[in-house]
């Protein structure tokens, strides 16, 4: 993992805040020093797909993350991750 | 690779991130397809009961006319209905030790995306009759994945064949 990643987004479920094909920029530099906190949009690593997902964290639960989409007509299943497979935090948009 | 490159790749990178519903939650089901491919056989029924006198006036060309669209619309998009049920449980469940188990799989589901196609294009009931055997195998390979026997049982639609449900 790179110091600063840019994502391609691919789906709808964080849309209207990221819409298919935008880009992320996203560092995991933040989290070195800071704990993830709610509301904040994050990359990460799933190891049973081997895929990147992008997801904003909706409730922090003892050091497990629940992440959830911002467009609730796509993205209505939580998951849960912990700290390790956060990939970096969301920051800034790059539009198409 | 020269030092800037390295540098670059290092600090930059581009990789996709996917903002799908379908964060691996475990909630995978074939019920879909297989009601999809009901539905299929359903339409084809539908289109090929509808009849037509031989001097039909405007209305009754009209009215055969709507009725033709409707099915076949709805046909169309139970087709790709079918088709995306069985890409998600393609590609999100069934990992590479189901194709060791399951070596069959591989062509079950090419000839399902083929039969989908056809159903797409045809109004053949063989056609879709075979689509929703080959989506009932997949279903049955699934429930054996997860442990649980498969069970044929008749399905309560106007098409009057059988669904997979497991025991």
């Amino acid at each position: 993992m790179s110091l600063i990643t840019i994502f391609k987004i691919v789906g709808h479920s964080m849309e209207p805040t990221f819409f298919q094909g935008e880009k992320a920029l996203v560092s995991n530099i933040p989290y070195l020093f800071l704990k993830p906190k709610i509301n904040d949009i994050v990359v990460f690593y799933d190891t049973k797909t081997e895929k990147y997902f992008l997801k904003r964290i909706k409730k922090i639960k003892k050091e497990k993350f629940f992440l959830e989409g911002d467009n609730t007509k796509d993205s209505k299943r939580f998951e849960s991750v912990s700290k390790k497979n956060i990939t970096g935090k969301v920051l800034l948009k790059i539009a198409r | 690779m020269n030092f800037f490159s390295s540098i670059t790749k290092f600090l930059f990178s581009v990789k996709v991130a996917y903002a799908h519903c379908d964060i691996p939650c475990g909630i995978y089901d074939p019920h879909q397809a297989q009601l999809a491919a009901h539905t299929i056989i359903r339409m084809i029924n539908l289109i090929n009961d509808l009849e037509i006198g031989e001097n039909p006036s405007v209305e009754e060309r009209k009215n055969f006319i709507h009725q033709i669209s409707r099915y076949t619309k709805v046909k169309e998009e139970h087709a790709e209905i079918v088709k995306r049920e069985i890409r998600i449980l393609w590609g999100d469940y069934f990992k590479e030790e189901h194709l060791k188990q399951y070596p069959e799989l591989n062509d079950l589901v090419f000839k399902t995306m083929k039969l989908a196609s056809k159903a797409r294009q045809d109004i053949n009931i063989d056609e879709a009759l075979s689509l929703l055997n080959t989506v009932q195998k997949i279903a049955e390979i699934f429930f054996k994945t997860k442990n649980l026997e498969p069970v044929r049982v008749p399905a309560p639609y106007p098409t009057f064949g059988e669904i997979v449900l497991h025991k």
